[in-house]
């Protein structure tokens, strides 16, 4: 009886963490990571984290939320049952985006040095480092983990690196300032986001081909991070100035659907199921939960100044 | 379009050292590295001047993305009008006297000339069909200060095509990168100079092609250009590059043109001369 009444409390506990999941914004001016309930769309928490935060992700399990801290050339480590910081590593110069490895390692771009470095955080490691053009931005690693792009900005180029040799295999030139980019499921296509030039372009990885370009709001829109839907059918795009959330046709890029969030939106994160995209609108200092079967914003929940990233541990 | 693999060279030779080596890595090279297409670009201004300055930046930019490419770049100084004839360079930087322009844009076509000194209007008004401008000309900073001083009636403010403490849309980035080289801020010569560069590279790399006549039509074109100043940048049909400008009062940066509330700060034709007389 009594085991039963435990397991019935460890079980009732778990439940609480896993519901809905918490999701983790970095704040730029306010050197803090705020946590968002992802079921009652509240904050319960606000992190302070160090100098200038922008990129977040999770630990392949779970365990772990990393935020890159951009001020402090480090990697901030929080664990999400205490909601502290509980590690900090060096990182190298400036980290900007990352994106987390299937294996768990972290691959980052170091912005001023024109350089991509891998990471094991579990010992603050660095495995591996890669030369890249100026500006280095966005990372994306395929589901396979066996490649991973870093868009350089200021050389317009997504650089294909190889995993785990670390070497670049192919450079294909893309709008200017590139900003973010994404693999499809199977990893043959990416799709990158070009803010200067205000498009997508869906690009074939493996010949480097140019298969389609969408331009956003006649140019104007500077978007930034990108993501696919779960089944692979739609794909997500910050609009940046254009205040709004484009939804493409991933097959055609044809734009299906605009949905208006907060004023500078750059950060995108999408649930487990799929079912919800969380947007950072950095000058409304706010998040956007949109319900993706509707593509309606259901919940804004206000955060700290300038929200990033985004990440959720669902 | 398609990408063209980088790849280092195979162990044995990494670790070669003799001479005996060299004639290895001949045949490696030609078998496996990338081959680099050399590309020249003229300049014609001072040796130590903010144009020489600016356009050395480029080139260390334009390398940065050719050695991905395969591509070198090189800047070639030439001495006046008559060197820039057969020179063989795929365009030309320079910082001169208008006069000097009109006879180097006559003396290196097809190839362009790119002006990065002579705010000169009279120049973009003569529509000259080789003859291009990084930096922003007279009217178009006339224009940025006439719109500043219509939204604040009180104060006045000078226009520039850059400035030291732009920070925004990565203009910290170029700077830090120019101070770095060069031990001190960029000027508007020298950031007019390094775009000259730096979008005819950029062009390159997007089409394989750097032959003076298609570059120049290349880069007539839809270029949107990233002038690390927010907006996407092409060349109006006078030759001028549409750009926006800051405005400065003493040494800070006080605004951005076109001024928002007076103008549509994503129409860079309202400052100066939209285009040729027809």
């Amino acid at each position: 009886m009594r085991t039963a009444i435990f397991t019935l409390l460890i079980a009732a506990a778990c439940a609480s963490h896993a519901a809905g999941g918490r999701v983790f914004v970095s704040n730029e001016r306010d050197d803090t990571v705020s946590v968002i309930d992802a079921t009652s769309n509240e904050v319960i928490a606000t992190v302070p984290v160090g100098k200038r935060p922008r990129g977040v992700g999770v630990s392949p399990d779970g365990s772990e939320v990393y935020v890159a801290v951009s001020g402090d050339n480090a990697i901030a480590v929080i664990d999400p049952d205490k909601l502290e910081v509980v590690r900090t590593f060096d990182s190298g110069d400036d980290p900007e985006a990352f994106a987390v490895h299937p294996n768990g390692n972290i691959y980052i771009s170091n912005e001023e040095d024109a350089k991509a470095s891998v990471y094991n955080p579990r010992n603050g490691e660095k495995i591996a480092e890669i030369e890249v053009g100026i500006e280095p931005e966005g990372v994306a690693i395929s589901p396979d983990g066996s490649r991973v792009i870093v868009t350089s900005e200021s050389t317009n180029m997504l650089h294909i690196i190889a995993v785990p040799e670390h070497e670049i295999v192919a450079n294909i030139v893309v709008g200017a300032r590139p900003r973010a980019a994404t693999f499809s499921a199977d990893g043959k296509i990416a799709y990158a986001t070009s803010e200067i030039s205000g498009e997508v372009k869906k690009v074939d990885v493996a010949t480097g081909t140019i298969l389609g370009r969408m331009p956003l709001a006649d140019d104007k829109a500077k978007p930034k991070d990108v993501l696919l839907s779960r089944d692979g059918k739609r794909l997500f795009v910050a609009g940046g100035r254009a205040n709004s959330i484009f939804v493409l046709d991933a097959d055609t890029l044809e734009v299906l659907d605009t949905i208006g969030v907060g004023k500078r939106v750059w950060g995108l994160a999408l649930s487990g199921d799929g079912k919800r995209l969380y947007t950072t609108d950095g000058v409304d200092h706010q998040v956007s939960v949109i319900d993706t079967e509707r593509d309606d914003v259901v919940a804004t929940v206000p955060v700290g100044q300038f929200p990033w990233g985004v990440a959720i541990d669902d | 379009m398609s990408p063209i693999p980088t790849r280092p060279l195979p162990r044995p030779l990494r670790v070669c050292l003799t001479g005996l080596c060299l004639v290895l890595l001949g045949a490696a090279t030609a078998s496996s590295a990338l081959e680099t297409r050399q590309v020249r670009i003229g300049f014609v201004g001072a040796h130590d001047g903010d144009a020489m300055r600016g356009a050395s930046q480029g080139i260390d930019e334009a390398n940065a993305q050719g050695r991905f490419l395969g591509w070198h770049y090189e800047l070639v100084p030439l001495a006046d009008a008559a060197a820039a004839r057969g020179a063989g360079v795929a365009m030309i930087v320079a910082d001169a006297a208008p006069a000097t322009l009109r006879a180097l844009a006559d003396a290196a076509a097809p190839a362009a000339v790119i002006n990065v000194g002579a705010a000169d209007d009279a120049l973009r008004a003569a529509c000259l069909p080789n003859l291009l401008h990084t930096l922003p000309s007279a009217a178009m900073r006339a224009d940025a200060e006439a719109q500043w001083r219509r939204k604040h009636a009180d104060t006045t403010a000078t226009a520039r095509a850059w400035h030291e403490s732009f920070r925004k849309y990565a203009a910290a980035q170029l700077n830090r990168r120019y101070e770095t080289r060069h031990g001190q801020a960029m000027s508007d010569v020298a950031w007019a100079a390094w775009a000259a560069v730096k979008l005819v590279s950029n062009t390159i790399a997007t089409h394989g092609e750097a032959a003076p006549a298609q570059v120049h039509d290349m880069i007539r074109g839809d270029i949107a250009f990233d002038g690390q100043k927010g907006a996407d940048m092409s060349f109006r049909d006078t030759g001028q590059l549409r750009q926006p400008l800051l405005l400065v009062d003493g040494d800070t940066i006080v605004g951005e043109a076109p001024v928002r509330g007076v103008a549509d700060p994503g129409d860079l034709d309202t400052l100066g001369l939209a285009a040729c007389a027809r």
